[in-house]
């Protein structure tokens, strides 16, 4: 099913009880392709949640419109939705064991019980929970419970799958291990998926489409290959990508950027007005210890497997790049270093908007 | 083998001590109503009757419809009990759950009420039972106690520790508040519901002085207010007086000793949080 979201506002009434409102999501508009897995990403506090909320019918809008397909459900209560949602800590019914769980939104929907058990158990297969169709969710771990909690979203086969920071509660490893689960269990349902979190690292790793929002702005909204390699501004550019984006501050001049504390002009291919204030952004991985022309200082050296992330200055700017690990430094040499075309940006200081 | 240290055996003492002077007065109760009026007036008293005779529990039924104070105060008891739960069930529901302008005022007027002692109410819960017309009717000792500000106040903070998470997920499974409260609400919240449903129906059990005011006959006496009315008939003969105290106490430790294992860790899981 096809989500589309025109103009979506979420006013809180501010808490301090002066009035004041504060706006949680401001006028988002964007469309969601139909099967596809969207996550929606941000810092904390940027609204993503209350964008999921606002798309299962629990808050209300401010103003704007949510279409399903053509259909509007803007003012539909959350039971006529048809949508899934797996919260953050599970909130699966702890008086009721796996089967239960899975089996109450089709007793709700007076399924016959033979029936309901009959597609209980052919999800709980799905997402690998047949052996504890028995138990409590107090005795299962926090993946098990996490895939109850996905199988009981499904089982009514919503038109929309929502999973608000499913991750967050899982170990390091088990986290890596279900996000590829439920990118498998996404592609074998074919469900429209939308997820919120706040790790650029999830996101990036699963979805096709991520939306990148701040302060309840949406800054972009693009398949997830394009979000790190075509940043609208230079937030998406810091915040997608690890380790961070390099950032040189300084001054356009002469078609290259003078960095603050340099007199070196660093060349660039990008064109910006003349003595504006800009940032030049480079990727890691975009930085060239051969063939460059500006010279850094060596700070550090840290291993990271098969290549070397070498840390370095130039003029008051720290930097990081990788390089092979049959590289001949040393703290404190002096290195000329270049930057490749693919994976550097221009931003404007003030306003952070890309050249 | 466990190694057992002289502050077990001290505490196990003690335990036993307290636990024999709480149940002396009940083992004396039985043991008397077997005895003959001499034996049980006799000094020094004896342990065990030296004949005992089931006669005083005969004389004891036949005197006062004592089947009947049972079922009167069974009638009372569970509709009182069951009443009072489903309007409590409700209530806290409401006042957790649903937003509606002026919840918190009208709750904190709820709340307050219950500072007025409830002497102060029988006067006029006394004259509107009668201005009913239900003066001497079993309804009369049910009406006025189907609903209880004080377990509403402890339901609904029970209610409120209940994460909003469980609430939002049943209504996108489709459920209605109705469902949800019914499906996923109550079971959670069975043992402070066990908790309440018990002291109430305690409270109930127990009732005298509302019994003796409303109530006249025979036919509508509940089984305090019979047992108080079968000392008049009794007279001194406390032998006949221990039958009917056995009589009446007698099915309460049974349904204790059935129900232990549900009170017990109703009280001490759910308990009274609040």
């Amino acid at each position: 099913m096809k989500v589309t979201i025109k103009d979506l506002t979420k006013r809180f009434a501010s808490r301090d009880k002066t009035g004041e409102t504060v706006t949680a999501v401001d006028t988002l508009s964007a469309e969601f392709e139909s099967g596809k897995l969207i996550a929606l990403l941000g810092p904390s506090g940027c609204g993503k949640s209350t964008m999921l909320n606002m798309l299962s019918g629990i808050l209300p809008v401010t103003s704007g419109k949510i279409y399903f397909d053509d259909k509007d459900v803007t003012e539909l209560s959350p039971d006529k939705r048809e949508v899934g949602l797996v919260f953050q800590n599970y909130a699966l019914y702890p008086h009721m064991t796996v089967l239960e769980n899975i089996c109450f939104p089709l007793k709700i929907k007076k399924v016959r019980k033979e029936e309901r058990i009959a597609k209980a158990v052919e999800i709980a297969k799905m997402v690998h929970i047949e052996d504890y169709l028995k138990r409590l969710p107090k005795e299962l771990s926090g993946g098990q419970q996490q895939r109850v909690a996905i199988a009981r979203a499904l089982v009514k086969q919503p038109k929309l799958l929502l999973l608000d920071e499913p991750l967050s509660n899982l170990d390091a490893k088990l986290r890596i291990e279900m996000r590829e689960e439920i990118r498998r269990i996404q592609r074998e349902s074919g469900v429209t998926t939308v997820f919120v979190t706040h790790d650029q690292e999830e996101a990036t790793s699963i979805s096709d489409y991520i939306l990148l929002m701040k302060l309840g702005v949406m800054q972009q909204f693009s398949a997830t290959r394009d979000i790190y390699n075509n940043p609208a501004n230079l937030f998406v550019a810091d915040f997608i990508g690890n380790p961070t984006i390099n950032q040189i501050h300084g001054v356009y001049v002469n078609g290259g950027i003078k960095p603050d504390g340099s007199d070196e002009i660093i060349p660039c291919s990008i064109k910006a007005n003349e003595n504006d204030r800009v940032v030049l952004a480079v990727r890691p991985e975009s930085v060239l210890f051969e063939g460059g022309q500006t010279t850094g200082t060596v700070n550090d050296m840290y291993s990271s497997g098969k290549d070397w992330l070498v840390n370095f200055n130039i003029g008051d700017t720290e930097l990081r790049g990788y390089c092979d690990a049959d590289y001949n430094v040393q703290e404190g040499s002096v290195i000329k270093v270049g930057f490749r075309d693919k994976g550097q940006f221009l931003f404007n200081e003030e306003t952070g908007e890309r050249y | 083998m466990k190694k057992i240290n002289l502050g077990t055996i001290v505490l196990y003492i003690l335990l036993a001590v307290g636990g024999l002077i709480m149940i002396f007065p009940f083992i004396w109760m039985l043991i008397s109503s077997m005895k003959t009026w001499a034996e049980c007036g006799s000094m020094p008293p004896t342990w065990w009757p030296k004949d005992p005779t089931l006669e005083n529990y005969v004389y004891a039924f036949k005197t006062a419809p004592f089947l009947k104070y049972f079922r009167n105060s069974l009638i009372v008891t569970v509709l009182c009990t069951g009443i009072t739960m489903f309007n409590t069930i409700l209530c806290a529901f409401t006042f957790s759950r649903l937003r509606f302008p002026g919840r918190d005022i009208i709750f904190s007027i709820m709340v307050s009420l219950m500072m007025i002692p409830y002497e102060m109410l029988i006067i006029t819960n006394y004259t509107t039972i009668v201005k009913m017309g239900l003066y001497d009717t079993l309804a009369a000792l049910i009406i006025p106690f189907t609903s209880s500000i004080f377990y509403t106040y402890i339901l609904r903070n029970f209610f409120l520790s209940i994460p909003d998470s469980l609430y939002y997920s049943a209504r996108i499974d489709g459920a209605s508040n109705w469902q949800y409260l019914w499906n996923v609400m109550v079971p959670i919240a069975k043992p402070s519901l066990v908790t309440i449903g018990l002291l109430n129906a305690l409270t109930c059990w127990n009732s005298f002085m509302w019994s003796i005011l409303v109530v006249g006959s025979v036919n509508n006496r509940t089984l305090p207010f019979g047992l108080f009315a079968f000392t008049d008939q009794a007279g001194i003969r406390f032998e006949r007086l221990m039958a009917g105290s056995s009589i009446v106490v007698i099915p309460v430790i049974i349904l204790f000793l059935f129900c232990r294992k549900q009170i017990v860790t109703g009280v001490s899981k759910g308990g009274l949080k609040g």
